[in-house]
């Protein structure tokens, strides 16, 4: 932490009034991590300002303090990138949660940065009408904080995430100065000059902060084909899944669950899912009526060829919502399994898969661990999560050691080491594990435009940011 | 040309930034699979020509712009570094994304040497319609009809010769072939409909005397007012008319955009100090 002047906490009570701002070691404790508590650091200051007016001010403040400020959302991300590193102030956007604009004839809606995902799905759907990115985490996670991570979810697969929703926002860069980059709310979709809006989505808060989002909704589709496909080999599964991307049909989502974490969704919600089977899929096909059984025939012959033991259609609504409310609520079952755990994201080509989980599995076995996989199969998008025990002495360290191998291992088969998660505090050391030192120099111009001080959100993204791994981790939950 | 890459069970593709579209296409067809985007003159339009402006043709209704598809870029810095940004699979949250500042950018940050798609099956059938209106008031309210329909068409475009020609729309369906089928019958309740092809596109972008080619980008509701002042110039024009993007030749320049001009300058300025890349030369 820095040593704030206390002028600073004054003004900053004058800009957001006394419930706006927080200052106190108790209450500030809330803000000390995201959902990745590996490291953890206190700010010295949380505003919440209630309009882009208030933003402005608190950010002219800290500029004319020199003072860090890291925007942020609910704090469900999962790499640390909301951690104030070096103390400052968090600027927290829960208050500026208004649905300003509903436009259903361009299909366009106008929103606070702080309306949680779904709560926009909310507004529209009545009109068949959603914002389709939809990450596990929708109910709570904040449109401003998707756009940081260019969150996904399961049915990004063919939907895209949430850079292809985005059209438009509003943001005040660390000095002070307010841009609308990309999309205009009266405007039309193309904008002269480089695409500003794009370079924002997933820079983890680093270029500023957002108050005001323009997003594009997109029809519902109208009718649904949901499947639930059992193996008794994990492998099988995720030979299915290559074979059904390879096949040219496009699932909107396509899932994969192991036998550990589908035991432990079973003992959760009692949806009847088999506890013994090695490993399951959740395959969804959308679009219109006509055509869609013809494309879910082909799709089980493709999973009795790798010996499905079981092939599950809903057949109706509430079962394919009850499929779904299970993939969701994944996270929220594996405290039955273990206490400690630590979830990973990677991604691989999609014909690797088989790979990546084989390797998974041998990885946590030589490394003394429990693991449990849940990932977006169709996307290439792993999550194994690994179970550990604090109270076993080397035993954080293992599971640190095994995430760290299974995420390289991505990167050396042709991917990424974060799909959807970011790179935050968590992974800036994988960094140049994927990227060049010339590639990151690049990045850093973007940074510099943006930010030349570097004062917005610091310390994230980049290798050789102060680290304070405490080794200490209680649990983590995740998308 | 080259084709670095492609992995067809992977739906990725790496492609040299001087091959054509066409060359792609044809690479791409023979494993049953495509780029969806059609920009004028594919076959010798490059990928380099295509990620610098961003392009797109009438499928961009349904398939976006060449920006929605594009998985990571090599390319090369003012100061002759060579970069790599994104990664070859289809989801990367590591790091900036410079392939969408890249990505429109006109050459001006970098120069793009090597692409990787993602790329899609192609459908197994395409279909086009059109209706014919008199006035392109009744042409746009079809435009809406269909645009706020169930129906999920893959081009919606309005087109006129100039002159005192009709206000025709086309649009296109894609996909199996019972949906296909299916569309273009539901479509006909919206009015009475022929069947057409894109070649009123291929006749825009084919007129190169009928005077520079201009662009407006309006909300898809805004068409038809958008529209109002250029039909006393009797310009031939084209709209992408989902999108609410405006193509026509000649007649009055658009309105100038504002822009964050202080960060774009800026932007530039840290990518390419000395203006080796000035703008307006890509």
């Amino acid at each position: 932490m820095t040593a704030l002047a206390p002028s600073l906490v004054r003004e900053l009570r004058a800009i957001c009034g006394d419930d706006g701002v927080i200052a106190t070691p108790e209450r500030l404790l809330v803000y000390e991590c995201d959902a990745y508590t590996m490291e953890k650091h206190l700010p010295d200051a949380v505003v919440l300002p209630r309009t882009t007016e208030e933003v402005v001010r608190v950010v002219k403040t800290c500029a004319a303090h020199q003072v860090p400020i890291i925007p942020r959302g609910t704090g469900t991300s999962l790499s640390g990138a909301v951690l104030a590193v070096d103390g400052g102030v968090i600027i927290g956007t829960t208050q500026l949660n208004r649905i300003l604009r509903l436009d259903f004839r361009n299909r366009r809606a106008l929103v606070e940065a702080g309306v949680p995902n779904l709560s926009i799905t909310n507004a529209v759907k009545h009109r068949g009408l959603m914002f389709a990115p939809d990450p596990s985490s929708q109910p709570s996670s904040t449109i401003a904080g998707n756009i940081a991570f260019n969150a996904g979810g399961p049915h990004t697969l063919k939907h895209g995430a949430t850079t292809n929703h985005v059209l438009g926002f509003d943001l005040v860069l660390a000095s002070g100065d307010r841009v609308w980059l990309g999309a205009e709310p009266d405007g039309g979709d193309d904008v002269e000059g480089y695409d500003l809006r794009g370079v924002v989505i997933g820079a983890e808060g680093m270029f500023g902060v957002i108050t005001q989002v323009l997003v594009r909704l997109m029809k519902t589709a109208r009718a649904y084909r949901t499947l639930l496909a059992v193996f008794a080999d994990p492998d099988d599964a995720s030979q299915t899944v290559s074979d059904i991307i390879a096949s040219g049909i496009i699932p909107v989502a396509l899932e994969m669950m192991d036998q550990p974490i589908t035991r432990a969704i079973e003992e959760a919600y009692h949806f009847g899912l088999p506890v013994d089977a090695g490993a399951v899929l959740i395959i969804e096909l959308e679009g219109h009526e006509v055509g869609l059984d013809r494309q879910l025939h082909r799709v089980l012959e493709l999973c009795r060829k790798h010996r499905a033991r079981d092939l599950k259609p809903a057949r109706t609504d509430e079962e394919r919502a009850a499929l779904w409310k299970c993939r969701k609520g994944a996270f929220g079952a594996i405290g039955r399994i273990s206490p400690c755990f630590v979830t990973q994201d990677g991604v691989v080509p999609r014909t690797r898969l088989p790979e990546i989980m084989r390797f998974i599995y041998d990885s946590a076995k030589q490394h003394g661990l429990g693991v449990a996989n849940v990932c977006h199969a169709g996307d290439g998008n792993i999550h194994p999560i690994l179970f550990y025990d604090e109270r076993i002495p080397g035993h954080v360290e293992q599971a640190y050691a095994c995430s760290t191998e299974i995420v390289r291992r991505c990167v050396e088969l042709g991917g990424s080491c974060t799909g959807e998660h970011g790179i935050g505090v968590e992974k800036v050391d994988l960094m140049s594990v994927q990227y060049s030192a010339d590639d990151l120099a690049a990045m850093k111009r973007v940074r510099h435009a943006f930010d030349p001080e570097g004062r917005c959100n610091p310390h994230k993204m980049f290798p050789g940011g102060k680290r304070c791994l405490n080794f200490n981790p209680a649990r983590q939950v995740a998308v | 040309m080259s084709l670095v890459a492609y992995a067809p069970d992977d739906l990725t593709v790496s492609v040299t930034a001087d091959t054509t579209l066409a060359e792609l296409q044809q690479h791409l067809a023979r494993h049953g699979q495509w780029l969806p985007v059609d920009p004028p003159h594919p076959d010798r339009l490059t990928i380099g020509a295509i990620i610098d402006g961003n392009l797109s043709g009438p499928r961009r209704y349904g398939y976006g712009t060449v920006r929605e598809h594009v998985l990571s870029l090599r390319a090369e810095l003012a100061d002759g570094r060579r970069i790599k940004t994104g990664a070859d699979v289809v989801k990367n949250a590591a790091g900036y994304d410079l392939c969408r500042l890249f990505t429109g950018a006109r050459g001006e940050l970098a120069i793009v040497r090597e692409v990787c798609f993602k790329v899609q099956p192609l459908p197994e059938v395409e279909q086009f319609v059109e209706a014919r209106f008199p006035a392109v008031e009744e042409a746009c309210a079809f435009v809406e009809k269909v645009d706020t329909s169930e129906l999920t068409p893959v081009v919606l475009d309005l087109h006129h010769p100039g002159g005192a020609g009709l206000w025709t729309v086309v649009v296109g369906f894609a996909g199996m072939r019972e949906e296909v089928a299916w569309q273009r019958q539901e479509a006909e309740r919206h009015g009475a409909l022929t069947d057409s092809s894109l070649d009123h596109d291929r006749r825009f972008w084919a007129a190169a005397h009928a005077g520079p080619v201009r662009k407006r980008a309006v909300l898809p509701s805004a068409l038809a007012a958008a529209i109002q002042p250029l039909r006393a110039a009797a310009v031939s024009l084209v709209a992408r008319a989902g999108n609410g993007i405006l193509y026509y030749h000649g007649g009055p320049e658009p309105p100038a955009p504002e822009l964050p001009v202080k960060l774009l300058q800026r932007l530039k300025h840290e990518f390419d100090p000395t203006n080796k890349f000035p703008a307006g030369t890509s």
